[in-house]
């Protein structure tokens, strides 16, 4: 054979291997596909499959698992899912649900058993879950007939509803026979698990992405595409590459690398709140913080507003208080206008010189995108200005867990933090992170806020059952977190989803942990 | 030679277990467990919700006891499931992951040999011309640019610009297996993976590719009116290889060192960055198995190695 | 002792002379020493700081005010390409010393120093090069916390064992040489050999090595933290520069951002790599396999 003969034979064997190829494209592209990065960004969890402990990942889950009920696609007001309708008692003590007529995947019926079922799962800290304490309030779970289901309550709880949304059903028959204990991380959920939504799960292919297909009898009727995929990206970047490169269709996208598709007539680019707070928190153990002087100057030394305008691009809303939604934002707190004059008139007075001078105060973050390091700078040269000098610490999520969960806590770690905290869509989201007896191991009060105001503050807010006075009470909240700033609140930034213009009636927003919210994936369709 | 055998193996045992312990001790050095990386600090969430999730993974255990159980395990070939994943058990992952790491890093270590030794040659021959000028310079600069800069430049201009290749991953998501469609999510990795290598293998080929054509029996063979190309196929080709398959042996660590940069920015399923990801997200036992795995493989090569010097070379005594 | 000081002072001599008469080596050093030069001087002469912020001119193209530009926060490019090699040099001239050392003492110890010596550290330089570089990286990274040092450290410990095993084959052909096997009778202690006999003779391995090294640390540097676990940001590092490549945006719209640090890594890597072959072939003019 000589060398020619050898390179054809090698180009031949090529030829049939692509044909190979070639002859299996068709018949999938009969089928509709839409592909994603539906679990990169803050709100994904890529490989986590359990309902039960999931933090965030429900922009995926909820594609084939549903709850009783669902926020709106404005995460405006809770509506609802599995459940057609409800009421609640005057008393607030109980909640009836009216389930709606529907099958799980494999066929069998949804009823009010599977409900009771999931609850009492959910409830059971031996299962894993995450929500045995915020259901701790339920006394019974009664279904008087298939289709309706009634929780009963020890005590008025506001956030019941918020806390349901995030719960999915689960199918009793699949679960039944699997003891808690052992269900965290048992192969179904990742294998063959059944929902009610409208796609099923296909498969999980390790480390790469997970398939669904159209639940044919979706009971509002068969999805418009056939698939669902869910690519996973190691970050926002590779993500980026494959969405320019045509191959998904959708990705969460960092702030400052939406420019790219601006004025580009193949994306559409979604843009919402994050209702997560950012905030430089004062680690009140530090020794460096008890003077209100001082946390006012940090306040008036950095100039938020340039920051947004510049580095966020305006995406993002200053945060005078721990809110930035104007319902709970009351007109006349100070506002904390940039002012480094006045910041350092603060400092002398309270003899910052004394307490710290200019040595070196660690901020610990977890955050480690560009964008978070570029602001870490500029808030680094704005309080330089002023006297104060910070030495920003990025460390990856488990060591920042580790460091400020740790009890008793070790202020000398982390004296300074700049981290952000879940704040809506129910204001009560924010409790943990300030309230006094939230501080660790009880809670997520990581900065050891002892502050009797904002605890009082948040403490009524929290115990307030009339939904007309709630705003009321959380504009309390915002008061005194303005006055007496356990943190200094910096802004509400947005974040974005780019979309392919090939997608039509897609939904998605940037809610906290990824959802659940209305998104009608069943609607989702591409155009070829 | 049968004995040095056995006392080889055996100290690889002892390394392995020396190994194991350390990684161990070095991984619970790290700050934060598996929950603390499965908690998203923007969302709260109870201690009391928290400790759930902790009691359910044994890592309450003092920590002497969770080594040997570990070890007692693996020594019955169990090396457990992951933490962080579904049941998954630690064997199956990485033999999900063997496949496409030995593909990547084969043709990798295929591709720089082929094109390292062919413009060794070829820069050898044509040696002070333009051509050999050029290619020692892109050479130098293969081996001069950082590997993760060269795989971002090469994904964004091969995938995203031109896109003549996909973006990342092992196969299409969702299309049925082909082997082009394999091959076409190799090429690109498995090409940037090769630049560093081949530049080295073609700068030690043709430094011995010249200095072979310099020798008695090549003028000689040349004087005796040999065609040139015969020259150099058959006479000088053969003994100048020689040398540079010592370096391309000693250089597959280099592959490796590599591939987790490329194996990062093309999404690649590899041992690579199965660790990476198991380090970030503390999930012990994959760390633990997959270093055991590694660990036992740089073992067995270096004593294979070792071992085939002796058989072919009579003059390395073992022992 | 007299036939040991002529072994070794003319061949230093020799070496030298090659060295002079190679171009590539002596561009090298044409290339570094200038550089050097402007990354010492850069604070007398350039009047932005790496750190100063400007946010009303982000991401702004090379122009005569800023000659490479500014970076996301309003950075000068140059200033934190200058003030990056400073520390990416720093980071990688420290490991390299400590990682010399390092192996020089463990590779002579394991010459000298007897059986026992010899086995205990021949596998811990076993042991060391068996532990996957990537969870070496990362576990040592996220114990030390990033920052230069925690850097110098990791990149040093990743590059020892393979000097050591080139100074103990080095000093084992040395060992049963009768000066040495009379300085031992004359009960000369481990430091006497070390510094009077291990030294001398393995200092153009070190040399060389240490050289090429640095070239190696440089790339390790970035590679680190790319990884992000090498020296963190706001410190200006070539590494950390190079990262923001990682941004589709900056990759395409800014290059400035990249191609300058990348520009002079790689310019320095080269510089480093020439001279480093050019030693190589000046200590051992047989081992020409690379270096022409």
């Amino acid at each position: 054979m000589s060398w020619k003969s050898r390179i054809s034979a090698l180009a031949l064997a090529l030829a049939v291997l692509g044909g190979g190829g070639l002859t299996a494209t068709p018949s999938s592209a009969q089928t509709r596909t839409i592909s994603g990065a539906f679990d990169v960004g803050p709100g994904g969890l890529q490989g986590n499959f359990n309902t039960l402990s999931a933090t965030s990942g429900f922009t995926w889950l909820m594609n084939y698992f549903e709850p009783l009920v669902i926020y709106d696609d404005k995460l405006a007001n809770v509506i609802g899912a599995l459940a057609k309708s409800y009421q609640v008692s005057a008393d607030q003590m109980s909640y009836t649900f009216n389930l709606v007529d529907t099958k799980w995947h494999d066929g069998q019926a949804f009823t009010s058993k599977d409900v009771a079922f999931t609850i009492a799962l959910a409830r059971n800290a031996k299962s894993g879950s995450v929500f045995a304490a915020r259901l701790g309030n339920i006394t019974a779970v009664e279904n008087p007939d298939d289709h309706t289901v009634v929780i009963r309550l020890k005590e008025p709880t506001p956030n019941l509803l918020d806390s349901l949304t995030k719960l999915l059903m689960l199918p009793e028959h699949a679960l039944a026979a699997i003891p808690p204990e052992q269900i965290a991380k048992n192969a179904w959920w990742s294998t063959a698990p059944v929902g009610t939504g409208p796609f099923r799960f296909v498969k999980y292919v390790t480390d790469q992405y997970v398939e669904l297909a159209a639940n044919q009898d979706f009971r509002d009727g068969r999805p418009a595409v056939d698939r669902l995929i869910n690519r996973y990206f190691a970050d926002a970047a590779a993500a980026i590459s494959a969405l320019r490169s045509g191959e998904i269709q959708f990705t969460y996208v960092e702030a400052n690398d939406v420019p790219t598709f601006r004025d580009n007539r193949d994306y559409r680019i979604i843009e919402g709140g994050s209702f997560v707070v950012n905030y430089l928190g004062f680690n009140q153990e530090a020794g460096l913080w008890a003077d209100l002087r001082v946390r006012q100057a940090v306040m008036y030394a950095i100039d938020r507003e340039a920051i947004i305008k510049s580095l966020y691009r305006g995406a993002a809303k200053a945060a005078n208080c721990v809110y930035a939604d104007g319902r709970l934002v009351p007109a006349d707190i100070n506002p904390y206008s940039h002012d480094p004059a006045k910041a350092r008139k603060l400092l002398a007075e309270a003899g910052w010189e004394k307490i710290n001078g200019s040595k070196p105060i660690t901020v610990l973050t977890y955050y480690n995108a560009p964008l978070t390091n570029n602001v870490l700078a500029a808030v680094q040269s704005m309080l330089a200005q002023v006297g104060i000098n910070i030495v920003p610490r990025a460390v990856d999520t488990p060591t920042y867990n580790a460091t400020v969960l740790k009890v008793p806590g070790n202020a000398q770690d982390y004296p300074l933090i700049f981290a952000g905290l879940q704040n809506g869509p129910d204001p009560s989201s924010i409790n943990p992170g300030l309230n006094e007896k939230q501080i660790p191991p009880a809670g997520v009060n990581i900065a050891r806020i002892k502050m009797p105001a904002v605890t009082q503050a948040l403490d009524s807010a929290l115990s307030q059952t009339d939904q007309a006075k709630s705003a009321a009470a959380y504009q309390e909240v915002c008061r005194a977190t303005n006055a007496n700033l356990p943190w200094a609140t910096l802004w509400v930034a947005n974040r974005y989803g780019v979309a392919s213009n090939k997608l039509k009636d897609f939904v998605w927003m940037p809610a906290p942990g990824g959802g659940p919210y209305q998104a009608h994936p069943e609607k989702w369709s591409i155009s070829q | 030679m049968l004995r040095y055998f056995a006392m080889r193996l055996l100290s690889g045992a002892g390394m392995l277990l020396a190994l194991t312990l350390l990684i161990f001790i070095l991984t619970r050095l790290t700050p934060g467990d598996p929950i603390d990386a499965y908690l998203d600090p923007n969302v709260p969430l109870s201690q009391e919700e928290v400790n759930a999730l902790r009691t359910h993974l044994g890592l309450d255990r003092p920590l002497p006891e969770q080594y040997l159980a570990w070890l007692g395990e693996a020594a019955r070939g169990n090396l457990g499931h992951s933490l962080q994943r579904f049941n998954e058990t630690v064997t199956g992952l990485i033999a999900q992951r063997v496949g496409p790491t030995l593909l990547l890093m084969g043709s990798g270590i295929a591709i720089s040999i082929i094109l390292g030794v062919s413009t060794g040659v070829f820069t050898a021959v044509r040696r002070d011309t333009l051509p050999d000028f050029a290619l020692s310079a892109t050479a130098l600069l293969g081996i001069s640019s950082p590997a993760f800069l060269t795989a971002l430049l090469g994904l964004y201009v091969a995938s995203v610009r031109l896109k003549w290749a996909p973006s990342g991953g092992l196969l299409t998501p969702g299309a049925e297996f082909s082997a082009w469609d394999l091959l076409q999510h190799l090429l690109l990795p498995a090409l940037l993976l090769s630049i560093g290598q081949a530049a080295l293998i073609m700068r030690y080929m043709r430094a011995s590719m010249l200095e072979v054509l310099n020798q008695d029996y090549v003028r000689t063979a040349r004087a005796k009116g040999v065609r040139e190309f015969q020259v150099v196929a058959k006479h000088a080709l053969r003994n100048a290889l020689l040398p540079v398959l010592t370096l391309i042996g000693s250089t597959i660590g280099l592959a490796i060192g590599g591939a987790i940069f490329i194996e990062r920015v093309f999404n690649w399923p590899g041992m690579g960055l199965l660790l990476v990801s198991a380090v970030e997200t503390r999930d012990y036992p994959v760390i633990m198995g997959a270093t055991l795995v590694i660990g036992s493989c740089v073992i067995v090569v270096n004593i294979l190695t070792d071992l085939s010097y002796a058989l072919v070379d009579p003059r390395i005594k073992v022992g | 002792m007299l036939a040991l000081s002529r072994k070794t002072a003319s061949p230093l001599a020799r070496a030298a002379g090659r060295f002079v008469h190679n171009r590539a080596a002596l561009f090298g050093l044409a290339l570094l020493i200038p550089a050097l030069l402007i990354l010492l001087s850069y604070p007398v002469w350039l009047a932005d700081a790496p750190n100063d912020i400007d946010l009303l001119a982000l991401n702004g193209e090379p122009s005569w005010r800023h000659l490479f530009g500014t970076d996301g926060v309003g950075r000068d490019v140059l200033s934190r390409t200058l003030e990056g090699g400073r520390i990416s040099l720093l980071v990688s001239v420290c490991s390299v010393a400590l990682s010399t050392a390092v192996g020089f003492i463990v590779g002579a110890v394991s010459a000298f120093g007897g059986r026992w010596a010899d086995a205990i550290a021949m596998r811990t330089v076993d042991l060391v090069m068996t532990l996957p570089p990537a969870i070496f990286l990362l576990v040592i990274a996220s114990i030390a916390g990033a920052g230069i040092w925690s850097t110098v450290f990791v990149i040093a410990l990743l590059s020892w064992p393979v000097l050591s095993r080139m100074v103990r084959a080095r000093l084992f052909e040395l060992r049963e040489r009768d000066f040495v096997l009379a300085s031992r009778g004359m009960g000369a202690g481990m430091w006497h050999l070390l510094f009077r006999h291990g030294l001398p003779n393995s200092i153009d391995i070190l040399v060389v090595y240490a050289t090429l090294q640095v070239a190696n640390a440089i790339l390790l540097e970035a590679g680190l933290s790319f990884l992000g676990l090498g020296i963190p940001p706001p410190t200006a590092s070539w590494g950390n520069m190079l990262n923001g490549a990682r941004s589709t945006v900056v990759l395409e719209q800014f290059p400035w951002e990249w191609l300058f640090p990348g520009g002079a890594l790689v310019l320095a890597v080269l510089a480093i790599n020439f001279i480093g072959d050019g030693l190589r072939d000046a200590f051992d003019p047989r081992a020409e396999l690379g270096g022409s």
